[in-house]
Protein backbone atom coordinates (compact mmCIF):
# COMPACT_ATOMS: atom_id res chain seq x y z
CA UNK A 1 0.00 0.00 0.00
CA UNK A 2 2.70 2.44 1.00
CA UNK A 3 5.00 1.47 -1.88
CA UNK A 4 4.18 4.51 -3.96
CA UNK A 5 5.10 6.79 -1.12
CA UNK A 6 8.59 5.44 -0.69
CA UNK A 7 9.66 6.00 -4.27
CA UNK A 8 12.47 8.51 -4.51
CA UNK A 9 11.21 11.81 -5.92
CA UNK A 10 13.02 11.36 -9.24
CA UNK A 11 11.32 8.07 -9.95
CA UNK A 12 8.01 9.60 -9.08
CA UNK A 13 8.64 12.35 -11.61
CA UNK A 14 9.60 10.12 -14.49
CA UNK A 15 7.11 7.36 -14.00
CA UNK A 16 3.70 8.78 -13.22
CA UNK A 17 1.67 6.53 -10.98
CA UNK A 18 -1.31 4.84 -12.53
CA UNK A 19 -4.60 6.16 -11.22
CA UNK A 20 -5.01 3.03 -9.10
CA UNK A 21 -1.53 3.27 -7.59
CA UNK A 22 -2.10 6.94 -6.97
CA UNK A 23 -5.34 6.20 -5.17
CA UNK A 24 -3.70 3.47 -3.11
CA UNK A 25 -1.13 6.00 -1.93
CA UNK A 26 -3.45 8.97 -1.60
CA UNK A 27 -6.36 7.47 0.27
CA UNK A 28 -4.70 6.37 3.51
CA UNK A 29 -2.73 9.62 3.69
CA UNK A 30 -5.83 11.71 3.10
CA UNK A 31 -8.02 9.75 5.52
CA UNK A 32 -5.37 10.07 8.23
CA UNK A 33 -5.24 13.78 7.43
CA UNK A 34 -8.98 14.01 8.02
CA UNK A 35 -8.31 12.66 11.51
CA UNK A 36 -5.85 15.47 12.09
CA UNK A 37 -2.57 13.72 11.22
CA UNK A 38 -0.51 16.62 9.83
CA UNK A 39 2.40 14.49 8.53
CA UNK A 40 0.10 12.17 6.59
CA UNK A 41 -1.82 15.14 5.29
CA UNK A 42 1.40 16.75 4.10
CA UNK A 43 2.19 13.52 2.23
CA UNK A 44 -1.21 13.72 0.58
CA UNK A 45 -0.65 17.35 -0.44
CA UNK A 46 2.73 16.53 -1.99
CA UNK A 47 1.40 13.54 -3.91
CA UNK A 48 -1.69 15.28 -5.21
CA UNK A 49 0.30 18.43 -5.92
CA UNK A 50 2.62 16.60 -8.31
CA UNK A 51 -0.31 14.95 -10.01
CA UNK A 52 -2.41 18.09 -10.35
CA UNK A 53 0.57 20.11 -11.60
CA UNK A 54 0.79 17.76 -14.58
CA UNK A 55 -2.98 17.83 -15.03
CA UNK A 56 -3.15 21.63 -15.03
CA UNK A 57 -0.09 22.14 -17.23
CA UNK A 58 -1.48 19.72 -19.77
CA UNK A 59 -4.81 21.50 -19.93
CA UNK A 60 -3.34 24.98 -20.01
CA UNK A 61 -0.97 23.92 -22.79
CA UNK A 62 -3.93 22.58 -24.74
CA UNK A 63 -5.72 25.87 -24.23
CA UNK A 64 -2.72 27.48 -25.89
CA UNK A 65 -1.33 28.97 -22.72
CA UNK A 66 2.41 28.67 -22.58
CA UNK A 67 4.51 28.99 -19.47
CA UNK A 68 4.18 27.13 -16.23
CA UNK A 69 3.74 30.01 -13.81
CA UNK A 70 0.04 30.18 -14.56
CA UNK A 71 -0.38 26.48 -13.90
CA UNK A 72 1.39 26.98 -10.59
CA UNK A 73 -1.08 29.72 -9.67
CA UNK A 74 -4.08 27.52 -10.42
CA UNK A 75 -2.38 24.67 -8.56
CA UNK A 76 -1.96 26.80 -5.46
CA UNK A 77 -5.52 27.99 -5.60
CA UNK A 78 -6.62 24.39 -6.07
CA UNK A 79 -4.59 23.17 -3.09
CA UNK A 80 -6.13 25.90 -0.94
CA UNK A 81 -9.60 24.89 -2.19
CA UNK A 82 -8.88 21.20 -1.51
CA UNK A 83 -7.82 22.08 1.99
CA UNK A 84 -10.88 24.16 2.76
CA UNK A 85 -13.20 21.58 1.14
CA UNK A 86 -11.95 18.50 2.94
CA UNK A 87 -15.34 18.08 4.61
CA UNK A 88 -16.96 17.71 1.16
CA UNK A 89 -15.06 14.50 0.44
CA UNK A 90 -17.40 11.56 0.03
CA UNK A 91 -15.71 8.36 1.29
CA UNK A 92 -17.67 6.42 -1.35
CA UNK A 93 -15.55 7.84 -4.18
CA UNK A 94 -11.80 7.85 -4.89
CA UNK A 95 -9.84 10.71 -3.33
CA UNK A 96 -8.26 11.36 -6.74
CA UNK A 97 -11.70 11.82 -8.36
CA UNK A 98 -12.60 14.36 -5.70
CA UNK A 99 -9.33 16.23 -6.11
CA UNK A 100 -9.49 16.24 -9.92
CA UNK A 101 -13.06 17.57 -9.85
CA UNK A 102 -11.91 20.49 -7.70
CA UNK A 103 -8.89 21.14 -9.93
CA UNK A 104 -11.13 21.09 -13.00
CA UNK A 105 -13.51 23.57 -11.38
CA UNK A 106 -10.67 25.91 -10.47
CA UNK A 107 -9.12 25.61 -13.92
CA UNK A 108 -12.37 26.48 -15.72
CA UNK A 109 -12.92 29.31 -13.25
CA UNK A 110 -9.42 30.59 -13.96
CA UNK A 111 -9.87 30.47 -17.74
CA UNK A 112 -13.29 32.05 -17.56
CA UNK A 113 -12.08 34.82 -15.35
CA UNK A 114 -9.41 35.72 -17.86
CA UNK A 115 -11.89 35.39 -20.72
CA UNK A 116 -10.16 32.45 -22.35
CA UNK A 117 -12.62 29.66 -21.67
CA UNK A 118 -13.96 28.85 -25.10
CA UNK A 119 -16.28 26.14 -23.95
CA UNK A 120 -14.71 23.36 -25.99
CA UNK A 121 -11.79 22.48 -23.77
CA UNK A 122 -11.80 18.74 -23.23
CA UNK A 123 -11.85 19.43 -19.52
CA UNK A 124 -13.60 16.17 -18.75
CA UNK A 125 -10.75 14.18 -20.20
CA UNK A 126 -9.59 12.14 -17.25
CA UNK A 127 -7.08 10.30 -19.43
CA UNK A 128 -5.08 13.45 -19.91
CA UNK A 129 -4.26 13.39 -16.25
CA UNK A 130 -2.38 10.18 -16.90
CA UNK A 131 -0.71 11.14 -20.14
CA UNK A 132 1.24 14.09 -18.81
CA UNK A 133 4.27 13.59 -16.67
CA UNK A 134 4.76 16.23 -14.09
CA UNK A 135 7.83 18.38 -14.13
CA UNK A 136 9.37 20.15 -11.22
CA UNK A 137 7.59 22.98 -9.49
CA UNK A 138 7.91 26.36 -11.10
CA UNK A 139 7.47 29.83 -9.72
CA UNK A 140 3.91 30.91 -9.21
CA UNK A 141 2.94 34.39 -10.17
CA UNK A 142 1.85 36.43 -7.26
CA UNK A 143 -1.77 35.43 -6.77
CA UNK A 144 -1.45 33.68 -3.43
CA UNK A 145 1.10 36.24 -2.30
CA UNK A 146 -1.35 39.01 -3.06
CA UNK A 147 -4.15 37.22 -1.23
CA UNK A 148 -1.81 36.84 1.71
CA UNK A 149 -1.19 40.57 1.79
CA UNK A 150 -4.93 41.10 2.25
CA UNK A 151 -4.82 39.41 5.64
CA UNK A 152 -4.47 41.08 9.02
CA UNK A 153 -0.85 41.70 10.00
CA UNK A 154 -0.92 39.23 12.89
CA UNK A 155 -2.24 36.38 10.76
CA UNK A 156 0.24 37.16 8.03
CA UNK A 157 3.14 36.97 10.45
CA UNK A 158 1.85 33.70 11.81
CA UNK A 159 1.63 32.20 8.33
CA UNK A 160 5.10 33.50 7.48
CA UNK A 161 6.53 31.80 10.54
CA UNK A 162 4.90 28.47 9.74
CA UNK A 163 6.03 28.79 6.15
CA UNK A 164 9.57 30.03 6.52
CA UNK A 165 10.78 28.18 9.52
CA UNK A 166 8.70 25.09 8.95
CA UNK A 167 7.81 25.68 12.55
CA UNK A 168 5.01 23.70 14.10
CA UNK A 169 1.92 25.72 14.78
CA UNK A 170 2.64 25.56 18.50
CA UNK A 171 6.07 27.12 18.02
CA UNK A 172 4.79 29.73 15.63
CA UNK A 173 2.04 30.62 18.06
CA UNK A 174 4.50 31.04 20.90
CA UNK A 175 6.75 33.26 18.78
CA UNK A 176 3.75 35.38 17.81
CA UNK A 177 2.65 35.65 21.42
CA UNK A 178 -0.59 33.79 20.85
CA UNK A 179 -2.04 30.74 22.50
CA UNK A 180 -2.02 27.65 20.30
CA UNK A 181 -5.81 27.64 20.14
CA UNK A 182 -5.90 31.26 19.05
CA UNK A 183 -3.24 30.53 16.43
CA UNK A 184 -5.25 27.57 15.12
CA UNK A 185 -8.32 29.72 14.73
CA UNK A 186 -6.35 32.60 13.19
CA UNK A 187 -4.60 30.32 10.70
CA UNK A 188 -7.81 28.65 9.59
CA UNK A 189 -9.63 31.96 9.26
CA UNK A 190 -6.68 33.41 7.39
CA UNK A 191 -6.71 30.58 4.85
CA UNK A 192 -10.45 31.00 4.37
CA UNK A 193 -10.01 34.73 3.85
CA UNK A 194 -7.25 34.07 1.30
CA UNK A 195 -9.53 31.75 -0.66
CA UNK A 196 -12.22 34.41 -0.64
CA UNK A 197 -9.81 37.06 -1.90
CA UNK A 198 -8.70 34.72 -4.68
CA UNK A 199 -12.31 34.11 -5.77
CA UNK A 200 -13.14 37.83 -5.78
CA UNK A 201 -9.99 38.80 -7.65
CA UNK A 202 -10.70 39.89 -11.18
CA UNK A 203 -14.37 38.96 -11.06
CA UNK A 204 -15.98 40.26 -14.19
CA UNK A 205 -19.72 40.80 -14.54
CA UNK A 206 -21.32 37.78 -16.25
CA UNK B 1 4.88 31.82 -2.26
CA UNK B 2 6.28 28.47 -3.35
CA UNK B 3 3.82 25.61 -3.62
CA UNK B 4 5.92 23.67 -1.12
CA UNK B 5 5.57 26.49 1.39
CA UNK B 6 1.83 26.61 0.84
CA UNK B 7 1.63 22.86 1.48
CA UNK B 8 3.51 23.39 4.75
CA UNK B 9 1.06 26.07 5.81
CA UNK B 10 -1.95 23.95 4.87
CA UNK B 11 -0.54 20.95 6.73
CA UNK B 12 -0.16 23.12 9.83
CA UNK B 13 -3.94 23.61 9.66
CA UNK B 14 -4.66 19.87 9.55
CA UNK B 15 -7.44 19.74 12.08
CA UNK B 16 -9.93 16.96 12.38
CA UNK B 17 -12.63 17.22 9.74
CA UNK B 18 -16.05 15.58 9.68
CA UNK B 19 -17.13 14.46 6.19
CA UNK B 20 -20.66 13.63 7.35
CA UNK B 21 -21.58 17.15 8.43
CA UNK B 22 -23.05 18.22 5.06
CA UNK B 23 -25.31 15.18 4.96
CA UNK B 24 -26.46 15.77 8.51
CA UNK B 25 -27.08 19.45 7.87
CA UNK B 26 -29.12 18.66 4.75
CA UNK B 27 -31.28 16.28 6.79
CA UNK B 28 -31.73 18.82 9.56
CA UNK B 29 -32.76 21.52 7.10
CA UNK B 30 -35.25 19.12 5.53
CA UNK B 31 -36.84 18.37 8.92
CA UNK B 32 -36.77 21.98 10.10
CA UNK B 33 -38.03 23.19 6.72
CA UNK B 34 -40.91 20.76 6.83
CA UNK B 35 -41.81 21.78 10.38
CA UNK B 36 -41.59 25.51 9.70
CA UNK B 37 -43.49 25.49 6.41
CA UNK B 38 -46.19 23.22 7.92
CA UNK B 39 -46.62 25.49 10.94
CA UNK B 40 -46.71 28.57 8.72
CA UNK B 41 -49.34 27.06 6.44
CA UNK B 42 -51.44 25.77 9.34
CA UNK B 43 -51.30 29.19 11.01
CA UNK B 44 -52.02 31.11 7.81
CA UNK B 45 -54.66 28.88 6.20
CA UNK B 46 -55.50 26.23 8.79
CA UNK B 47 -55.71 22.50 8.08
CA UNK B 48 -58.37 21.32 5.68
CA UNK B 49 -61.54 20.73 7.69
CA UNK B 50 -61.67 16.97 7.12
CA UNK B 51 -57.93 16.33 7.42
CA UNK B 52 -58.24 13.48 9.91
CA UNK B 53 -60.45 11.52 7.52
CA UNK B 54 -58.91 12.76 4.26
CA UNK B 55 -55.42 11.84 5.39
CA UNK B 56 -56.04 8.23 4.44
CA UNK B 57 -57.63 8.97 1.06
CA UNK B 58 -55.83 8.51 -2.24
CA UNK B 59 -55.60 12.20 -3.29
CA UNK B 60 -54.07 13.37 -0.02
CA UNK B 61 -51.72 10.40 0.06
CA UNK B 62 -50.80 11.17 -3.54
CA UNK B 63 -49.89 14.75 -2.60
CA UNK B 64 -47.90 13.65 0.43
CA UNK B 65 -46.09 10.91 -1.51
CA UNK B 66 -45.38 13.23 -4.44
CA UNK B 67 -43.93 15.90 -2.15
CA UNK B 68 -41.96 13.53 0.04
CA UNK B 69 -40.45 11.54 -2.81
CA UNK B 70 -39.52 14.60 -4.86
CA UNK B 71 -37.97 16.13 -1.75
CA UNK B 72 -36.16 12.89 -0.91
CA UNK B 73 -34.59 12.31 -4.33
CA UNK B 74 -33.76 15.99 -4.79
CA UNK B 75 -32.11 16.37 -1.42
CA UNK B 76 -29.97 13.29 -1.99
CA UNK B 77 -28.90 14.87 -5.28
CA UNK B 78 -28.42 18.24 -3.56
CA UNK B 79 -26.20 16.78 -0.90
CA UNK B 80 -24.12 14.93 -3.48
CA UNK B 81 -23.81 18.03 -5.64
CA UNK B 82 -21.89 19.71 -2.83
CA UNK B 83 -19.24 16.98 -3.06
CA UNK B 84 -16.86 17.27 -6.03
CA UNK B 85 -16.45 14.09 -8.04
CA UNK B 86 -19.75 12.67 -6.86
CA UNK B 87 -22.28 11.97 -9.63
CA UNK B 88 -25.41 14.03 -9.05
CA UNK B 89 -27.68 13.94 -12.06
CA UNK B 90 -28.56 10.27 -11.59
CA UNK B 91 -30.35 10.86 -8.30
CA UNK B 92 -32.11 13.89 -9.73
CA UNK B 93 -33.62 11.89 -12.59
CA UNK B 94 -35.47 9.77 -10.05
CA UNK B 95 -37.68 12.80 -9.44
CA UNK B 96 -39.28 11.93 -12.77
CA UNK B 97 -40.76 8.72 -11.29
CA UNK B 98 -43.31 10.28 -8.90
CA UNK B 99 -44.03 13.04 -11.41
CA UNK B 100 -44.65 10.55 -14.22
CA UNK B 101 -46.86 8.48 -11.92
CA UNK B 102 -49.04 11.43 -10.96
CA UNK B 103 -49.27 12.61 -14.59
CA UNK B 104 -50.30 9.15 -15.75
CA UNK B 105 -52.90 8.92 -13.02
CA UNK B 106 -54.28 12.35 -13.90
CA UNK B 107 -54.46 11.49 -17.60
CA UNK B 108 -56.28 8.27 -16.79
CA UNK B 109 -58.82 10.32 -14.82
CA UNK B 110 -59.26 12.83 -17.61
CA UNK B 111 -59.55 10.15 -20.27
CA UNK B 112 -62.93 9.18 -18.88
CA UNK B 113 -64.33 12.66 -19.51
CA UNK B 114 -64.97 14.69 -22.65
CA UNK B 115 -62.20 17.22 -23.33
CA UNK B 116 -64.62 20.10 -22.88
CA UNK B 117 -64.99 19.28 -19.18
CA UNK B 118 -61.31 19.07 -18.33
CA UNK B 119 -61.00 22.65 -17.08
CA UNK B 120 -63.01 21.92 -13.93
CA UNK B 121 -60.83 19.15 -12.44
CA UNK B 122 -57.62 20.86 -13.57
CA UNK B 123 -58.33 24.34 -12.23
CA UNK B 124 -60.34 23.35 -9.17
CA UNK B 125 -61.29 26.28 -6.97
CA UNK B 126 -57.88 27.21 -5.66
CA UNK B 127 -55.19 26.75 -8.28
CA UNK B 128 -53.78 30.22 -7.69
CA UNK B 129 -53.53 29.69 -3.95
CA UNK B 130 -51.83 26.33 -4.49
CA UNK B 131 -49.35 27.60 -7.03
CA UNK B 132 -48.44 30.73 -5.10
CA UNK B 133 -48.33 29.11 -1.65
CA UNK B 134 -46.20 26.13 -2.64
CA UNK B 135 -43.76 28.34 -4.56
CA UNK B 136 -43.52 30.99 -1.84
CA UNK B 137 -43.30 28.63 1.12
CA UNK B 138 -40.68 26.63 -0.74
CA UNK B 139 -38.44 29.70 -0.55
CA UNK B 140 -37.92 29.17 3.20
CA UNK B 141 -36.17 25.79 2.94
CA UNK B 142 -34.70 26.90 -0.39
CA UNK B 143 -32.88 29.80 1.24
CA UNK B 144 -31.60 27.54 3.99
CA UNK B 145 -30.36 24.99 1.44
CA UNK B 146 -28.52 27.63 -0.59
CA UNK B 147 -26.95 28.97 2.57
CA UNK B 148 -25.77 25.44 3.35
CA UNK B 149 -24.50 25.02 -0.21
CA UNK B 150 -22.04 27.84 0.43
CA UNK B 151 -20.32 25.51 2.90
CA UNK B 152 -20.04 22.84 0.24
CA UNK B 153 -18.02 22.77 -2.96
CA UNK B 154 -20.61 22.70 -5.75
CA UNK B 155 -18.73 22.16 -9.02
CA UNK B 156 -22.03 22.35 -10.93
CA UNK B 157 -23.86 25.14 -9.13
CA UNK B 158 -26.80 25.16 -11.54
CA UNK B 159 -27.48 21.54 -10.70
CA UNK B 160 -27.20 22.34 -7.01
CA UNK B 161 -29.74 25.13 -7.48
CA UNK B 162 -32.17 22.91 -9.36
CA UNK B 163 -31.91 20.21 -6.71
CA UNK B 164 -32.40 22.75 -3.91
CA UNK B 165 -35.41 24.27 -5.67
CA UNK B 166 -37.05 20.91 -6.30
CA UNK B 167 -36.30 19.67 -2.79
CA UNK B 168 -37.71 22.79 -1.18
CA UNK B 169 -40.84 22.64 -3.33
CA UNK B 170 -41.25 18.99 -2.38
CA UNK B 171 -41.19 19.94 1.29
CA UNK B 172 -43.66 22.78 0.69
CA UNK B 173 -45.91 20.33 -1.17
CA UNK B 174 -46.10 18.07 1.88
CA UNK B 175 -46.85 21.09 4.06
CA UNK B 176 -49.50 22.57 1.76
CA UNK B 177 -51.17 19.16 1.40
CA UNK B 178 -52.30 19.58 5.02
CA UNK B 179 -54.41 22.52 3.89
CA UNK B 180 -55.13 21.96 0.19
CA UNK B 181 -58.85 21.09 -0.17
CA UNK B 182 -58.54 19.87 -3.76
CA UNK B 183 -58.92 16.16 -4.43
CA UNK B 184 -58.90 15.96 -8.24
CA UNK B 185 -55.81 14.22 -9.59
CA UNK B 186 -55.61 16.55 -12.62
CA UNK B 187 -55.36 19.47 -10.19
CA UNK B 188 -52.62 17.77 -8.21
CA UNK B 189 -50.72 16.83 -11.38
CA UNK B 190 -50.84 20.41 -12.69
CA UNK B 191 -50.16 22.92 -9.96
CA UNK B 192 -47.81 21.10 -7.62
CA UNK B 193 -45.43 20.12 -10.44
CA UNK B 194 -45.66 23.64 -11.88
CA UNK B 195 -44.71 25.11 -8.51
CA UNK B 196 -41.81 22.65 -8.36
CA UNK B 197 -40.74 23.74 -11.83
CA UNK B 198 -40.81 27.42 -10.89
CA UNK B 199 -38.85 26.75 -7.73
CA UNK B 200 -36.29 24.68 -9.67
CA UNK B 201 -35.94 27.46 -12.23
CA UNK B 202 -35.32 30.01 -9.51
CA UNK B 203 -32.63 27.68 -8.21
CA UNK B 204 -31.09 27.24 -11.65
CA UNK B 205 -30.86 31.00 -12.11
CA UNK B 206 -29.88 32.06 -8.60
CA UNK B 207 -27.42 29.37 -7.57
CA UNK B 208 -24.65 29.98 -10.13
CA UNK B 209 -24.55 33.63 -9.02
CA UNK B 210 -24.57 32.91 -5.32
CA UNK B 211 -22.37 29.83 -5.16
CA UNK B 212 -18.98 30.92 -6.39
CA UNK B 213 -16.03 29.54 -4.49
Amino acid sequence: MQGGLDLPPLLRTFRPLSLDDLEAALRPAFLAGLEGDAAAYRRFLDLIGVRLRGFLRGHLARAGIAGNDEAEDVLQETLLALHLSRHTYDPAIPVSAWAHAIARYKLIDHLRRSGRHRGHLPIEDEALALSVSAGAASEAKLDVERALSGLPERTRRLIDRVKLQGASLAEAAQAAGMTETAAKVALHRGLKAMAKILVKRGTRPP
Amino acid sequence: MKTDDLAAVLAADAQRVDTASLTRATGLIALAGLAVTSCAILLMFGARADLAVAMATAPVLAKLTLGASVAGFSLVAFQRSLRPGRATVGALWFVMLPLAAVFAWALATLAGQPAGEWAGPILGRSWRACLISVTLYAMLPFAALLALARFGAPVKPRLTGIAAGLGAAGLATVAYALHCPEDALPFIASWYPLAMGISATIGAVAAPRLLRW
